[in-house]
Formats: structure tokens, sequence, C-alpha cells
């Protein structure tokens, strides 16, 4: 009986642990929608982890004549080595957060061709691999 | 031993059970659309839902464009009563969905309060009525200052419902609810285009809902062989796809430029797309989309 006590409570204890120095993408998402630009209105979060991956990525349909802005929030200061890339649907390149060294923590993208567009994030001397992000518009 | 091993699965079970339904009535109710999902489709699917624009966008874009509210556009809360099946219930919450977020771009508070409390209901029936606040979410739709918040609680809450929806496998009521609101959001683009029949700025939407509904067609594709309702659903939106054939977007590669401005990086977008749609396609459009939503709300 004590056995199953101390395994039960091992298990518990072990998993909160285990959960607390996981990457918190999901708080990290949710504090970049404050931080989207004037007047943008929120439309989704995306939790940035690596995950079997080097990269995360995810795809949304951009319509022409709307700005969309695409930030990113990390555990330390600015992006952390977070690079969001912008990319349409032919996989041309649109825009990237890193230039000359610096990372950029906030990309606005006046949209002039609607389609699909894929927002992949990649890690690059980062601390943490880990990061929320959000994305906004206005008309 | 047994007990107490017996025990801890029913705490452990019950803790993860986040309904307010039990989970067997979750399960009856769920018989009538209950496609089989596999992990490969998921992964498709979560993908493709996630890339589907808000049908708030379209609703800024009218209200920017100085076209007047018009709340006869929009599905009556009194024919809540006439969705007794999760697939009516789950395409109807993406249209209440779609007019509650078109109403409060506009500021309509009663009408938001009703739309809300709809969709509370459904939400309700389809056991996800925990992910809203209603008395949050009415004290926000009171006071116009609140707008912003009330957007932004709206709009997490729906995000929140597809991740749930789509961990517990139920990925086809996120599917069917993301039609529903793509759906409603172009019958009301239409029924606007209808009235002002010179607007380019709509006739580009419209027709540029053509890359949506691809993407829509292709989630339904999923579940067409394990639910006849999908299939049916499937079959009439091929319809509207053979209209939208006629449409013909052209796109134009050119390498962006950009600017830091204040830390941002702002970029300037040399690409370019123009939409081919005649007055004939926007009229066979929107009456399609007519057909396919009387059949969804009546």
């Amino acid at each position: 009986m004590k056995k199953i006590f101390v395994i039960v409570f091992s298990v518990f204890v072990l998993s909160g642990f285990h959960a607390g120095a996981q990457c918190n993408a999901e708080i990290l998402s949710t504090q970049c929608i404050p931080k989207l630009g004037s007047g943008f209105n929120f439309l989704k979060t995306y939790k940035v982890e690596k995950g079997g991956k080097e990269y995360v990525e995810y795809s949304y349909v951009f319509t022409k004549g709307t700005q969309y802005m695409i930030n990113i929030c990390a555990p330390s200061q600015n992006a952390d080595g977070i690079i969001v890339t912008l990319e349409d649907a032919e996989r041309n390149k649109v825009a990237s957060s890193k230039v000359n060294d610096q990372y950029i923590s906030a990309i606005a993208y006046p949209c002039n061709k609607t389609g699909i567009y894929y927002i992949r994030y990649t890690f690059d001397e980062t601390s943490s691999y880990c990061g929320g992000s959000a994305l906004g518009f206005k008309r | 031993m047994r007990i107490l091993i017996s025990g801890l699965f029913l705490v452990l079970f019950m803790a993860c059970s986040p309904g307010n339904k039990s989970e067997e009535q979750a399960f009856v109710d769920d018989l009538d659309s209950a496609p089989i999902e596999d992990q490969a489709v998921s992964g498709e699917v979560n993908e493709i839902l996630h890339r589907i624009p808000s049908p708030l966008e379209i609703s800024v874009l009218l209200k920017e464009s100085g076209k007047k509210y018009n709340v006869a556009f929009l599905n009556s809360p009194d024919n809540l009563s006439r969705y007794n099946t999760n697939y009516k219930r789950a395409l109807n919450l993406g249209i209440y969905g779609t007019d509650l977020g078109y109403t409060n771009i506009y500021e309509q508070s009663q009408d938001g309060i009703k739309y809300m409390s709809t969709i509370k209901d459904l939400a309700n029936e389809l056991n996800i009525g925990q992910f809203f606040e209603m008395e949050t979410i009415a004290r926000l739709v009171s006071n116009s200052n609140n707008l912003d918040s009330l957007l932004l609680i709206t709009t997490q809450n729906f995000n929140t419902i597809n991740q749930y929806l789509q961990t517990q496998n139920r990925s086809h009521l996120s599917v069917l609810f993301l039609t529903g609101g793509w759906l409603e959001a172009l019958h009301i683009t239409c029924e606007v285009a209808k009235i002002n029949p010179d607007n380019l700025q709509l006739q580009e939407t419209i027709g540029g809902q053509k890359i949506i509904l691809e993407n829509i067609m292709h989630l339904l594709s999923f579940y067409k062989e394990n639910d006849e309702n999908m299939a049916g659903l499937l079959a009439d939106m091929e319809g509207l796809k053979q209209t939208y054939d006629k449409v013909i977007i052209t796109s134009i590669y050119k390498p962006s430029t950009f600017e830091v401005i204040d830390g941002v990086m702002v970029i300037k977008d040399n690409s370019s797309s123009t939409i081919e749609i005649t007055q004939a396609d926007i009229e066979n459009i929107r009456t399609m989309t007519q057909n396919i939503r009387t059949k969804i709300t009546s």
C-alpha cells in the first residue's frame, strides 16, 4: 500500500517539476497580444518551442489591402535569437526578422497579394528555444 | 488494492473532464457526427484550420469602408431551437460567431448580448460551454469603451475552443464551426455587394474567398467517407466551387523591401495580385451561398 502512495506521489511531484522546467510558450504567446501595435486587432497566438524539427511553422491566408503584424516574445529580452520568416504560397521570401545580426521582435506587413503565407520560426543563438508570437491585423 | 487503483483512475479521469455534461452524455450527443480521426489526418486538419482567416477581418472591412450595420443580414437568434443535431449546432455556432463579431465591430451591444446568449446555449449543447464566461462578456458588451477587450476575449474563446476540440479528437466540429463562420462572412459580404454593385474592394474580397473555399473543401474531404452530413456539405461546396472556377486570381512576386521604424520591421510589399470577377460571377456566388446557408440555418 505504501509503495502505491509513494509511486503516485512521486508521479505527481515529478510531473510538476518537469512541467515547471519546460518552455511555457502558451504564456509567452499570450504576453505578446498586448504588444501588437496600436490599432491592430488580435487574430491568433502561436507557440514557438523547439520540437522534433529545427523550426516551427504555421500558415495563414493574408488578404490584399490588410496590414498584418507578427511579433515575438521570448523569456529574456527581445526576440532571444528567434527569427520569424514570412514566405508566400510559392515559398518566395517576403520578410525575415534578422537584419545585420539583429533580431527584430515585430514585423508589420501591408499585404498586396492575397494568398497563403507561411510563418516560420527558427532558432539562432537562442538561450531557451522557447517563445510565443501573436498575429494581428488592421485595415 | 484494486479499489485503490480503481479509485485513482476514477479521480484522474474525472479531473480530466472539463465539460458541464457527463462524458457519457457528450458521447451520445456526438453519435450523430463522429467521424474517425487518425493522427496524420488530425495534423493536416489542424494545419489548415489555423490558416483560415478570421471572419472578423471582413466585418472590419465592411465597417471601415462605411457600410451600414444591417441586422437583417444575420441569422436570427430565434432560430436556435431548430438546431437539434451536433452537425447543425456546430455549423450554426460558426454562423452565430461571425454574427457576434459583426455586431461587436459595429458596437451594437443589444444585438451582441442576444448573440452571445445564443452562442452560449449552442456551446453548452456541444459540451464546450465552459469556455464562455457570460458575466465578463456581458459586462464588456454593455460598454463600447471595452470593444478591444470584448474582441480579444471572444477571439481567444473561439481559438481556445478549436484547440480544445482538436485535443479531444473532435476536430470535425471545428471544421464545421469554421465552415459556418466563413459561409456567414461570405453571405454578409455578398449582400452588402448587392447593395453596392460598384464597390471594387467588395468584389475583390468575394473573389479572394476562392482560396479559402479550396482549403475548406480540402478539410471537408477528410470526413466525406465517414459522415454523410459532411459529404453533403462538401457536395454543396463543390457547386459553389464551380461558380468560383470562373474567378481568376493572378499573382506576381517581386522581392519586398523594408525599413525598421521604432523597433518594428515595416515591409514594403512589391508583389501584387489581381482578381478577375464579373457581376454575373458575384450574383451566382451570392445565390449559391444563400442556398447553402438556408439549408444550414433552416
